[in-house]
């Protein structure tokens, strides 16, 4: 596990010395804290929007930071310990609601899409953060957009049309109604980001996550 | 901060068959509950389970009505939403269906996490997940992981509500990003804080001790600490 | 008192860098601690808790070697995470659960004990230190001095070898420094522990003083306390006749 010389042969600063490849317990404490902060983010009140009532909340927000402030494997995974809490009974999802039934509500297309989510916005981040810091907050925003455009919308589409059975037209007339507050959550996730790599450098960039 | 711990749904000591009922038969039962609902969207099966939810909460958990009334308000506005479409689109039957169908998952669930001690749902999930191990999961750094997030939740609610109100204070509660960015470095500190408090602990390290020179014998001498502390001392200084 | 005997400690040339660079924060420090009361003062980033760090593994050195009982904190970081139990200044930080029964419990989970045994030895352990009745209350509940007995509870409830205090009076009013500080002084653990009150400093049997990375002085505690004060007066005295005197 720990060949003899390789942490001289690094340059120092990269990686702490002694180079693991699997998760140590700050790995694990930022995936747990930031499926709490989906949580935190998910829970505060939100705005039901357009006629089924799936809630605007800065959940999706939660959703982005894991990605774009963890990268792709721990923000995956602080996404699926998320909805794992959640399914399994804890009343994390927004309005307080839990447990296996969500699945036959109208937002289990957007909950299932999120780890998917965290994975695309937390490979973009960690190719934008390797490179110059030149336009980071626009490539971060443009990357979480794409993120949502490719697995939120059409997942949560395919959800209002199998939950609610809605025809496919009215339901991506629905699912319209989230886009302009999608966008706004997209440009704050990039902005906080920069801010978080800027307060902790070693997050992402260097460690090969 | 008090607040946000049974705000979450969590445990709260009680009276009521529920709470002596062991883990398994409460949450398959819960399960089963939401199964039903998926498959059989019918106003009978929504009636049975809201009939077994609402029994449950105020039989077994002996939970006042109000109580339940409460526990559903959060939900409430998307619920009542999403009843008054599927009424106008679908029928009324069908709304009840659904939504009555929803409603009793919520609290089957809640009926679940409030009458089960933390502890003994973190080793249920545990227990869960060991299948998992086949594919390399680790159900005892789940658990872990899911009680350092619960613990989380409260505290990050609460630095969330103490940050809204210093920037209203400074006359810049409009701001979303004046809200937010503390809160998130907040977070990676303080994740970043409990990592070295387990990592001190010993706790969260992944379970493949190979270099495990202690052993797994330290601590199980229960009340002999003095015996415990001797196991851990040889086994110790006796590396090779 | 002492039915244990000490534990041994050993710094073989131990030095620790900067993450993000070549500068030396700490060593290269070479002593065995195998007093039973090891104490270690120096000023606000000395490195005194960087020293503190090293014995139970969360820093490894960047260079030469630390050991704990023969055990290598870099090679054998588990075992010795299990010698040794770390206390940190703010309890909130150490306390990683809601309440004290359940970050017992936590501890234990880690040394697979079944349910009922560890809500037993949970129940035992908070008792013996006096904290059983608080054990279900909100740790934001507690009162600083509270949190601190009940975080040395939760690393002693594995029966570790060696203590490791990081200024752990600091955050507490008088009261609830006397009771830590004769908490600590009962147990019988080996304990090395950093402070500024240089009281507490003198109920070491052996005291290190710590001054920009390197031990200046190891010995008596009296002896050592005496040349940390002339030290900090001297350095007083530097910054008074470098910066001009106020008119």
């Amino acid at each position: 596990m720990q060949p003899t010389g390789e942490t001289t042969t690094e340059s120092i600063g990269d990686r702490r010395p002694s180079s693991r490849t699997r998760w140590d317990a700050t790995d694990l404490s930022l995936v747990a804290v930031f499926a709490a902060l989906i949580a935190a983010l998910a829970i505060v009140p939100g705005i039901p929007v357009g006629p089924l009532g799936v809630p605007i909340t800065l959940q999706t927000l939660g959703v982005m930071l894991a990605g774009v402030v963890l990268g792709p494997a721990r923000g995956t995974a602080a996404v699926l310990l998320y909805l794992a809490a959640g399914l399994i009974g804890l009343p994390v999802f927004s309005g307080f609601s839990g447990g296996f039934g969500v699945l036959a509500g109208p937002s289990a297309g957007y909950l299932l899409a999120f780890p998917l989510a965290a994975l695309v916005a937390g490979a973009f981040a960690r190719l934008i953060l390797r490179g110059s810091a030149r336009f980071r907050t626009g490539l971060l925003f443009l990357g979480c957009l794409a993120a949502s455009l490719l697995t939120i919308h059409p997942l949560g589409i395919a959800g209002l049309m199998v939950n609610a059975g809605l025809p496919l037209r009215e339901a991506v007339i629905v699912d319209a109604a989230y886009l302009p507050g999608d966008v706004v959550k997209n440009v704050l996730a990039a902005i906080l980001a920069v801010s978080v790599h800027r307060a902790f450098p070693r997050l992402l960039g260097g460690r090969g996550r | 901060m008090r607040g946000f711990g049974s705000t979450l749904g969590l445990f709260v000591p009680g009276r009521g068959f529920l709470y002596r009922m062991p883990l398994a038969p409460k949450a398959t039962a819960s399960l089963a509950c939401a199964l039903a609902v998926v498959v059989w969207r019918t106003p009978l099966v929504a009636v049975i389970a809201l009939a077994i939810a609402i029994g449950a909460l105020t039989v077994g958990a002996r939970i006042p009505p109000a109580r339940i009334v409460r526990m559903l308000a959060p939900a409430a506005p998307v619920l009542v939403i999403l009843a008054v479409y599927q009424g106008i689109t679908q029928g009324w039957v069908r709304a009840f269906a659904v939504v009555g169908g929803i409603t009793a998952c919520l609290l089957a669930a809640r009926a679940v996490t409030l009458t089960t001690p933390v502890q003994v749902l973190l080793d249920g999930v545990a227990r869960l997940a060991r299948p998992f191990r086949r594919v390399g999961a680790d159900p005892e750094r789940f658990a872990l992981a899911l009680s350092i997030m619960l613990r989380s939740i409260p505290y990050l609610a609460g630095m969330f509500v103490d940050i809204r109100d210093a920037a209203r204070a400074r006359w810049l509660q409009r701001s979303m990003r004046v809200a937010v960015t503390p809160l998130v470095v907040g977070a990676v500190a303080y994740a970043q804080r409990t990592g070295e408090a387990l990592a001190a602990r010993g706790l969260g390290e992944h379970d493949d001790g190979a270099r495990d020179g202690a052993g797994d014998g330290v601590g199980v001498g229960g009340a002999a600490g003095d015996n415990a502390r001797g196991d851990a001392g040889t086994s110790a200084t006796e590396p090779s | 008192m002492s039915r244990a005997a000490p534990a041994v400690i050993e710094f073989t040339a131990a030095e620790v860098r900067s993450d993000s660079g070549p500068e030396l924060i700490l060593g290269p420090i070479t002593l065995t601690l195998a007093e039973r009361r090891v104490s270690v003062i120096g000023a606000n980033g000395s490195g005194k808790s960087t020293l503190l760090r090293l014995v139970n593994g969360l820093r490894e050195p960047t260079d030469g070697a630390v050991t704990v009982l023969g055990s290598d904190t870099r090679s054998e970081g588990r075992a010795v995470r299990r010698l040794v139990g770390f206390v940190f200044t703010d309890p909130l930080s150490q306390l990683v659960m809601p309440t004290g029964r359940e970050d017992v419990e936590l501890s234990l989970r880690a040394r697979r004990l079944p349910a009922r045994e560890r809500r037993r030895r949970a129940e035992e352990v908070l008792d013996r230190f006096g904290v059983g009745h608080l054990a279900d209350r909100s740790i934001y509940d507690l009162s600083g001095g509270e949190r601190q007995i009940l975080a040395l509870a939760v690393v002693l409830a594995v029966d570790p070898r060696v203590l490791v205090a990081d200024e752990p009076t600091t955050l507490l009013d008088l009261r609830n420094d006397a009771r830590v500080r004769s908490l600590i002084g009962r147990l019988d653990q080996q304990v090395v522990f950093t402070t500024h009150n240089l009281e507490f400093a003198l109920e070491a049997d052996r005291t290190l003083v710590i001054d920009r990375g390197r031990v200046v002085f190891d010995g008596v505690p009296a002896e050592a306390v005496a040349h940390y004060r002339a030290l900090a007066a001297r350095s007083a005295e530097d910054q008074r006749s470098h910066s001009p005197e106020p008119r």
